[in-house]
């Protein structure tokens, strides 16, 4: 087991508080569903039980209490086929192959069929998505939801495409930026006592 | 084609900036330590990131020493040296460098690169020969590459596979298998971080070339992709003239790609320097896309 502060990317003699807040930055991180589907998400499976190890110990065994220990709402479970009660076995198959990895032969299996449903389409738009197409991706998954608006799954797996990126653009312009520090708590306590003082109050009286 | 990848200097730590520098540094003196002083002319920042990523991830304890420098002969410089790492990056940076050369020749016909291209072979030669495999599989995308542009391929994902396949196969390290727990997890997480640098990469340099292919007549995936023929004519049509989707369609697939490239970025587990990783793909190629796109707004 690595070193808990290490996992949890903090300094040695982290209060609770702190460990706390990294521990829930670190579990959104690498949730489940910022790996829905994800062909590393057996990484983030595997990362997510270290944190969560890490954060027990520092906890002082702390146990399941507190911690995130969810396994996966997992694209398996849409196998059930929510599409408008179409329980075709065909697309069924191809389903099996996406979860399988066998990307290739559900391609070839949608391709030799041809059949431009909107279910085809959508599984189109996931198997593009795993190979990492992106714009043909997009494409297919918004002819799919066109077609068929009322579908849960289908506008799901659209509106993830768009909140992955944002992810990123949020994460980077947050990069690098520190955490306050006393420095910060001072000064924004020295500015709140002067407005106090302005409007007539005092906020800290020896100052 | 190179030198996207940059870190966003500014955020950078001084510290931070030196120990990149160190890394540049020593792969060019990797590139005369294997080939001679001429190939160091084609050394870049991407291979300076492939030098500094895979340091990161995989070596022990890098070695810096204080060198002199020929370009700078007053003060020694720190410089990582004695790595079989950045022999790797150094020999990669030779081989995609020529393999450059050569595609200008074909495409252009350019004297320049005919030229370089004579001056690198030996080093080349000496490169495939080393790592056969790899460059085979490195030429047989960029075959594919070839067909698919002369076939005036219209997706700009089927366009960019070549090249993503390309580089994960450069950033596929020949590690000795180890039995180091990070070793396995990196190894799994690498290929997929290295397909969307590729990726990135491609599409970029698609972006950027836009205007001047228009100009030249030149393929450009994007402009099969998304401008309609009957509209073509292909003559000089300034880029102001270009639909919007192709750049509302190019700053979606950037982005898609450079958050899969975050995510297996934090799925990595490196010894040192993640923050420096972390400010070249969170800060210095958002910054680049960014310029890139905004470009192609501008009237």
């Amino acid at each position: 087991m690595r070193d808990p502060y290490e996992v949890l990317e903090i300094d040695r003699g982290a209060s609770k508080e702190e460990i706390q807040k990294a521990y829930r930055k670190l579990v959104k991180q690498y949730h489940p569903d910022q790996y829905h589907d994800h062909p590393l998400a057996g990484l983030a499976e595997e990362k997510l039980a270290e944190i969560n190890e890490a954060y027990d110990i520092l906890m002082k065994g702390g146990g399941a209490s507190g911690t995130y220990r969810d396994n996966s709402s997992s694209w398996n479970q849409n196998t059930q086929n929510t599409s408008s009660g179409n329980t075709n076995s065909f697309y069924q198959e191809v389903r099996l192959h996406i979860n399988n990895g066998n990307l290739s032969h559900a391609e070839k299996m949608l391709d030799q069929s041809n059949a431009q449903t909107a279910q085809w389409h959508f599984l189109k738009g996931v198997i593009y998505q795993k190979k990492g197409w992106y714009s043909q991706a997009m494409t297919h998954l918004q002819i799919a939801v066109n077609m068929e608006p009322g579908n849960p799954e289908f506008r799901s797996a659209l509106n993830a495409m768009g909140y992955n990126s944002q992810v990123y653009r949020d994460r980077s312009r947050q990069y690098g930026r520190r955490d306050m520090d006393f420095c910060d708590v001072c000064q924004c306590l020295i500015c709140t006592d002067c407005c106090c003082e302005c409007m007539g109050g005092d906020c800290i009286p020896c100052c | 084609m190179f030198g996207y990848i940059i870190p966003e200097k500014p955020e950078l730590k001084i510290r931070e900036y030196e120990a990149y520098r160190a890394y540049y540094c020593g792969v060019c003196r990797a590139i005369k330590t294997n080939h001679g002083n001429l190939p160091r002319l084609t050394l870049n920042y991407d291979t300076t990131f492939l030098a500094l990523l895979l340091s990161a991830l995989f070596e022990e304890e890098p070695n810096m020493e204080d060198c002199r420098c020929a370009i700078h002969p007053l003060k020694r410089r720190k410089m990582i040296t004695n790595s079989e790492i950045l022999s790797y990056a150094a020999d990669m940076n030779v081989l995609l460098s020529w393999l450059n050369l050569a595609d200008k020749w074909e495409d252009d016909k350019s004297q320049i690169a005919y030229a370089g291209m004579l001056a690198l072979k030996p080093a080349y030669l000496r490169v495939t020969a080393k790592y056969p495999e790899k460059s085979r599989n490195i030429h047989e995308q960029l075959k594919l590459l070839s067909q698919l542009e002369a076939n005036r391929c219209d997706s700009i994902d089927q366009a960019a596979e070549p090249f993503a396949k390309l580089m994960e196969e450069v950033i596929l390290y020949p590690l000795i298998d180890s039995s180091d727990k990070d070793h396995e997890r990196n190894k799994k997480a690498l290929p997929w971080f290295g397909y969307h640098i590729g990726k990135w990469i491609y599409t970029i340099d698609a972006l950027d070339d836009l205007e001047s292919d228009i100009r030249s007549k030149a393929y450009n995936p994007f402009l099969y992709q998304y401008w309609k023929r009957e509209a073509s004519g292909r003559d000089t049509k300034d880029i102001k003239d270009l639909p919007k989707d192709i750049l509302e369609a190019a700053e979606f697939n950037l982005f898609a790609t450079l958050s899969e490239i975050a995510k297996s970025f934090e799925l990595l587990q490196f010894k040192r320097h993640k923050d420096i990783i972390g400010n070249i793909i969170y800060q210095g190629m958002q910054r680049k896309t960014e310029t890139i796109l905004r470009k192609g707004k501008q009237p």
